[in-house]
């Protein structure tokens, strides 16, 4: 295990091969290795794992995997926030950047069989999320009742359309949408993620159910008290944190908190466990 | 146990014989309480201090670098990305024994776990240790050492190459013992000759002498690793702690079980980079500040209770075998607003029992 042999900060190169705008300042990048071997063992990875994504000349950084190990291409989703997203959004297509991964342990999607499956995201809370949802729809007969409630500021904020636009099509699940704002030509839902819950005809089953949470802070504190009134168990309730991370791997320190590392014990909490680390969102 | 004697007149040699095959350091005195490990040359090789304060600046660097290069990163059509070895031999003469379990604590954390680091292990293989035990109550010890309590002092039980201690009896012996194959070799040199039971015995009393002059008493740290892990600290206990730190970063950079780092990407010339690994605090604001200006760690208290509930949680305990405190006393001398570890379990003990001293307050 020296540097030269097996390295864990080595990260593989990796060309962009297509650009997509997805919402303002939130852009999907599609990728694949160079080398096709990494590329091979990368896509093995699980709902809700990470990558390390270095753009040259900015640093680099942990990156959510928004695509399922289900479909055939590999992308990362980032909404320009900081210097290395912003330099990110600046690639174009046939452009190098360098991933290692995947991180994390992901949603034990095997140990959710069985179970129904409740998917609540906000804003750009979609994009870790994405994943579990088509995941699932991919193995649907191993999943009970699906639901995906999904909530953004205005219609405009929506993420990945395409798919939104196909589950609303989809007879084998449900997916209900809100805004915070109405625009024009908008006919659902008006309001927060958590009134989508008191809706006429939507069920929610409380037993054997598994519910995603992912969303801004203060979407989550809103949407996990709805839950909890409703009667939903801590440990029924899984969701993912993000911290500041160098490494992925469980060295550098940064996403300590409590008594676990985000990276390596992570990103992947049950609400139980994120209440015993303390340090909250 | 297996001792060798050497005279203190020929402890130098060891130091020829390890310079045939290593770059040697070795602590030297500087101005004041002031002492350093330096690189030993020609030059300076006849003032290496054998009793000596322990220097702030711990060696754990030999292991962990201040500034680590990791890659060599060319930009551009064809962006190449090329691992930075390391290979030199180092030898450390006159380690202390708290910085010997330092060493074998974060030996652990970066080659113990799921992820080995091929960094660290290139170095620790190329480290060999000379670890000189803390006898000199003048000198070697001072008022702020705690290793008893940290059980990994004065005299550390393993993880050196070879062990040497003062006898302090008249025939001015010192009382070596190997502690791997490597550090067994060099107790073959002609300068070794034979100890009896009389130096063993020797040996074990000159410790049990030694134990009875450290001031700084920190009895409380399984109790204070039982609080913390059932998390039954208040908030308002750590706010005192908090309130105290000058978010200087000091107690991390001289400690030697500390392991956080940042990495970055330096600028080498119009598309080269560097990236290096550089030692990092959680005592820092920065330190969890995320990309967009998110801390979820903003107030000092919050970072202060995470080192230590990474040093004395035990959960890291289970993980690394030891709890991330070797007793030094670094974090003690350096910190400005007396919070270094012996003065936090005591905060500890005393707010827990309900009995809360005002100077404190």
């Amino acid at each position: 295990m020296s540097c030269k042999k097996e390295n864990i900060y080595l990260p593989g190169i990796a060309v962009v091969e297509e650009v997509r705008d997805e919402i303002r300042d939130v852009k999907t990048f599609f990728w694949h290795f160079e080398d096709p071997v990494p590329d091979k063992s990368f896509r093995s990875f699980m709902p809700g794992q990470f990558a390390m994504v270095s753009i040259f000349g900015a640093g680099e950084i942990a990156i959510s995997l928004p695509s399922s190990p289900t479909e055939d291409r590999l992308f990362f989703t980032t909404r320009r926030v900081g210097s290395s997203t912003g330099m990110m959004h600046k690639l174009k297509p046939g452009d190098r950047f360098a991933v290692r991964g995947p991180y994390g342990n992901g949603f034990p999607m095997k140990q959710y069989e069985g179970r129904n499956l409740i998917v609540v995201a906000g804003g750009i809370g979609l994009i870790p999320l994405r994943s579990v949802i088509i995941y699932a729809l991919h193995n649907r007969s191993r999943y009970g009742k699906i639901q995906v409630f999904y909530g953004s500021r205005t219609p405009k904020d929506l993420m990945y359309m395409e798919n939104l636009k196909q589950w609303q099509a989809d007879k084998g699940f449900e997916c209900y949408l809100t805004v915070d704002k109405a625009e024009d030509e908008w006919e659902k839902n008006v309001g927060v993620v958590g009134s989508l819950f008191k809706q006429p005809g939507v069920e929610m089953p409380l037993d054997n159910t598994t519910v995603f949470v992912c969303g801004p802070p203060i979407m989550f504190r809103f949407v996990l008290a709805d839950l909890t009134k409703m009667g939903f168990k801590d440990g029924n309730m899984v969701s993912t944190l993000e911290r500041y991370m160098k490494c992925g791997v469980g060295k550098c320190g940064h996403c300590c908190i409590g008594q676990a590392y985000v990276c390596t014990d992570g990103p992947i909490f049950t609400l139980e466990q994120i209440r015993m680390l303390g340090e909250v969102i | 146990m297996h001792g060798r004697l050497i005279h203190k007149s020929d402890i130098l040699k060891i130091v020829d014989h390890l310079r045939k095959s290593f770059i040697v350091y070795a602590p030297f005195v500087g101005r004041g309480r002031d002492s350093f490990f330096d690189e030993v040359t020609d030059k300076n090789i006849n003032t290496i201090a054998i009793h000596v304060a322990n220097p702030y600046y711990p060696p754990k660097r030999f292991v962990l670098p201040h500034i680590q290069k990791l890659f060599k990163i060319t930009t551009g059509d064809a962006p190449a990305i090329e691992p930075v070895e390391q290979d030199e031999k180092i030898a450390v003469f006159g380690m202390r024994s708290c910085d010997v379990e330092g060493v074998f604590h974060t030996d652990r954390f970066f080659l113990g776990n799921a992820f080995g680091d091929g960094y660290y292990e290139q170095l620790r293989k190329n480290l060999f240790i000379v670890n000189m035990v803390c006898t000199d109550t003048g000198s070697d010890i001072d008022e702020d050492c705690f290793c008893v309590c940290a059980d990994a002092g004065p005299a550390t039980k393993a993880h050196f190459d070879l062990q040497l201690m003062d006898l302090h009896d008249e025939s001015g012996d010192f009382i070596a013992v190997a502690g791997t194959l490597a550090g067994e070799e060099l107790l073959s040199l002609p300068f070794f000759h034979n100890a009896s039971p009389h130096h063993v015995a020797r040996r074990k009393a000159v410790l049990s002498e030694v134990r009875k002059h450290f001031k700084t008493a920190t009895s409380w740290y399984s109790a204070a690793t039982n609080f913390i892990t059932r998390g039954k600290i208040s908030d308002a206990t750590w706010k005192k702690v908090g309130d105290r730190c000058l978010e200087c970063g000091g107690c991390s950079y001289v400690c030697p079980a500390c392991t956080c780092f940042t990495v970055t990407d330096r600028p080498t010339g119009n598309n080269t980079f560097d990236r290096v690994r550089v030692w990092d605090s959680c005592a820092l604001s920065g330190f969890t500040r995320m990309a967009g200006g998110h801390n979820p760690r903003k107030a000092v208290h919050d970072r202060r209770n995470r080192r230590f509930f990474r040093k004395l949680g035990h959960y890291f305990i289970q993980r690394e075998f030891t709890m991330a405190c070797v007793g030094c006393g670094r974090c003690v001398r350096v910190c400005h607003g007396d919070i270094g570890m012996p003065s936090v379990v005591e905060i500890l003990r005393r707010e827990t029992a309900g009995t809360v001293s005002k100077e404190i307050l």
